[in-house]
């Protein structure tokens, strides 16, 4: 049978830095392709480059055996490949419909209006698909679920024969997986190729029929799912040998290190929220929510992206005002933002000037009225030396990394100024394995220092990273923060809640 | 009519003043929802008050409407290739184009007629009085008994309310102008409908410049756009981005202008340059969201690099 989508030779730089050498890649009709890789590997630029978004600079893109030149978007989507951004490609300002309608050609007339009926078609796609859509809401006022949907839909509105996914689990709760799988195991078994880009390991291997792995921009190696093991794909991610090294460290973290029960050693109170309310600006509210953070511990926040944390954070960070309840922080706050590029980076300074504005108050960084920038690059050497960043110098332009270097550079900063509280929202979202423990790593390791350490919390969407570091854990509800018992810290028990208000909530 | 006497002169100067404003206010309205704000309107205007002169001398009125069109459309096209093209800054590229176009077309009028100071007498376009309508009192001559240029403005409204929002290439336009990132991966031309987007917000301003100079005053002379396409980037914000309107704030903005002069003449103890500032006002309550939410484009003066 023929390839659905077939790379031959691939390579695509983005300045200096290779994102794919030669890479081959062959997608079959009806299969779930997974794609895995570091941050930096170049799944993403892979999916791009299918999808006709980026030109390659050498080699050749064919779909269904027809080539796809130099045709851009139009022709590939022409050819039938459709894509799902892990950032979503929607206009934020218009409906759903109005975003599905721009994407399918077969939504308009020659004339160039819109087709009477489609809309009909729109939402039969929808049931067919068993995806409940809002489609007559502005995007910019849902939540990431909701939004992943209207993409989803977006892509599968025409004759679809090459899907490509990107990172699409990382806002989605386990249950929420399932469902998202089920709609591509049906895609699948209509005929259509599915490239899924991920970097859990056992959800890939639970949905694949065969798997991919990238290392900087190379090809390493094609397995079928049933014949490979996660530990060999964590080895081919990260080269041999590293990942187990990695894995250990980071158990070593979270079970040897781990701080005693809460309650009788744990330090004294660092932040605390009373009956906090965030109403203003409506679309992720915060309803009466009370939290104390004491030192030491890791005060875990779990719940299906979208339902409060990002208020939550900002007000813990101290850059949003509460409505109504009692706000202590201290004067110092960590923050690990979620939004990497816009709120943890100005992308056009070097590493060194990223750092800098971080610790440009502090006096060991003063020289008279003069910033001590021999200081500053020194303290950037052991965060790039320290967190691993792929950077040849601290004098590297920040926009120049990937996304996981650039957390990883967001995430030492950040250190620097959690002498009290440190919130990390987020903090391993589209990280590659080895990143993602080194980061986990590292938190753990800052709340169970000696001395007086911080206190830490953790909002995350990834339930696994909650469950490994944190002492206590609360779920986010549709703005309300509901703490749960320790008998029911499990993934079953905290997804039960995670899930529990949608349907207590819906009207 | 004798009672309608002071009300319809006033209506008629307030819709003459208007016309200019309407016109390219609708065509900077199509490029700012592309996400190209062109401060080189000014610059179109200017070009089509000159190519309006100059055309209307080889080829009569109507010639010099054509030629005016097409000298904004190439004033926008200059903006465009920089600031599209090339990613130049859209501000400071449009005040370069603006100040430059004022330089160039003085330069080109005086070697043409020298710096005489005699005015220029040019054959203008004349009035068509449509049937019926313009016996309306009072508003009737002001509306209905206008040239082409104003009938034009008139027909732009429903036309372009129609693409903007009822035509693919219309949403094509507006997901260019609030998220390039999102239309560029649903296989829209970013820099292609922007290019197209600006070159008729030029044409449009063209027009405006030549019924400057072959409707309004049958002259021209240095400088007679006057910050026209200054106001008309001011009427498009006032008119909320959308044809209805920014035609609607259009008038008011001529209107405001009328006032003016009909105080002027009759010597009331007024500051009537209040009535100038009055429109700008409006606009920037209109910019800080108290008419509404604030519809700005999101992109809007954001480059583009690809």
């Amino acid at each position: 049978m023929r390839d659905a989508l077939r790379l031959r030779g691939v390579t695509r730089r983005f300045g200096p830095v290779i994102a794919l050498d030669e890479v081959d890649f062959a997608l079959a009709p009806g299969e779930i392709h997974g794609l895995l890789g570091e941050n930096g590997a170049g799944k993403t630029t892979l999916a791009r480059v299918a999808a006709g978004i980026l030109q390659p600079d050498a080699g050749r893109v064919e779909i269904g055996g027809q080539p796809l030149g130099n045709g851009g978007v139009g022709v590939a989507r022409a050819l039938g490949v459709a894509m799902v951004h892990q950032h979503f490609s929607l206009v934020p300002r218009f409906t759903g419909f109005e975003n599905v309608a721009l994407f399918d050609v077969a939504a308009w007339t020659r004339r160039g209006t819109l087709r009477s009926g489609y809309r009909d078609r729109v939402e039969a796609r929808a049931g067919e698909l068993r995806l409940a859509v809002e489609l007559d809401a502005p995007i910019r006022g849902l939540g990431v679920v909701a939004r992943q949907r209207v993409e989803i839909l977006k892509a599968l509105m025409g004759d679809t024969r090459v899907l490509l996914l990107d990172e699409p689990t990382a806002v989605l709760a386990p249950q929420e997986v399932e469902g998202l799988f089920a709609v591509l195991r049906q895609v699948a078994r209509a005929g259509a190729g599915i490239v899924l880009v991920a970097h859990k390991l056992d959800e890939v291997l639970a949905a694949a029929d065969r798997v991919t792995v990238l290392r900087r921009g190379q090809w390493v190696m094609t397995r079928a799912a049933a014949e490979v093991s996660a530990r060999e794909l964590a080895e081919a991610m990260v080269g041999a040998g590293v990942g187990v090294r990695g894995g250990g460290g980071v158990e070593a973290t979270a079970g040897g290190a781990r701080a005693p029960e809460f309650g009788a050693a744990a330090g004294d109170v660092v932040a605390e929220l009373r009956d906090v309310t965030v109403a203003a600006g409506g679309s992720l509210p915060l309803r009466g929510v009370s939290m104390q953070v004491r030192r030491g511990e890791i005060l875990g926040i779990a719940g299906v992206g979208g339902n409060g944390q990002r208020t939550l954070a900002a007000v813990l960070a101290g850059m949003r005002l509460p409505d109504s309840g009692e706000v202590q922080l201290p004067e110092e706050v960590g923050w690990i933002p979620q939004d990497r590029t816009n709120e943890g980076l100005v992308n056009e300074f070097t590493i060194s000037e990223n750092v800098a504005f971080a610790v440009h108050d502090r006096s060991e960084y003063r020289k008279g009225p003069w910033l001590d920038w021999a200081g500053v690059e020194e303290t950037a050497s052991a965060l790039v030396r320290d967190m691993d960043v792929r950077a040849d110098s601290p004098a590297v332009t920040a926009s120049v990394l990937s996304g996981g270097n650039q957390q990883k550079v967001v995430t030492g900063r950040e250190f620097l100024r959690s002498g009290n509280l440190l919130v990390a929202e987020s903090p391993t979202r589209g990280l590659d394995v080895k990143a993602t423990l080194a980061v986990r790593a590292r938190i753990g390791e800052i709340a169970r220092s000696g001395g007086r350490p911080p206190g830490v919390v953790l909002i995350s969407a990834d339930l696994d990273e909650v469950l490994e570091l944190s002492d206590r854990i609360a779920v986010m509800v549709r703005g309300r923060l509901i703490p749960v018992p320790r008998e029911d810290h499990n993934p079953a028990a905290i997804g039960e809640l995670m899930l529990s208000a949608r349907r207590e909530g819906a009207p | 009519m004798a009672e309608f006497g002071a009300l319809s002169s006033f209506l008629v100067a307030a819709v003459g003043l208007a016309v200019p404003l309407a016109l390219a206010a609708l065509g900077e309205t199509v490029s700012e929802r592309a996400g190209v704000i062109n401060i080189g309107l000014e610059g179109s205007v200017i070009w089509g008050a000159l190519g309006g002169a100059l055309g209307a001398l080889a080829l009569g009125p109507y010639g010099g409407l054509a030629v005016g069109v097409l000298a904004g459309g190439m004033a926008a096209l200059v903006f465009a290739a920089f600031a599209v093209w090339l990613n130049t800054d859209q501000i400071i590229t449009g005040t370069a184009v603006t100040i430059g176009s004022l330089g160039f077309t003085g330069a080109v009028f005086q070697s043409r007629f020298g710096a005489t100071g005699l005015a220029l007498e040019l054959p203008t376009v004349p009035a068509w009085e449509v049937p019926l309508l313009a016996r309306i009192p009072a508003v009737g001559p002001a509306f209905f008994d206008q040239a082409v240029t104003a009938y034009l403005a008139y027909l732009l409204v429903p036309v372009l309310g129609w693409f903007l929002f009822r035509t693919r290439r219309g949403l094509a336009l507006r997901a260019v102008g609030e998220s390039p990132e999102a239309a560029h991966a649903a296989g829209v031309p970013v820099v292609w409908t922007r290019m197209l987007a600006v070159v008729f917000a030029g044409l449009a301003a063209g027009l405006a410049g030549a019924h400057l100079s072959l409707v309004h005053t049958g002259t021209f002379a240095e400088n007679m756009s006057a910050g026209k396409g200054f106001i008309a980037i001011a009427v498009v914000v006032l008119g909320r981005w959308n044809p209805k309107w920014v035609i609607a704030a259009a008038l008011f903005f001529g209107g405001a202008e009328a006032l003016q002069f009909a105080l002027q003449a009759v010597d009331a103890d007024l500051p009537y340059p209040l009535f100038l500032a009055l429109p700008y006002v409006l606009s920037l309550a209109a910019l800080a969201g108290w008419f509404g939410r604030s519809q700005a484009p999101r992109g809007l003066a954001l480059p583009w690099p690809r």
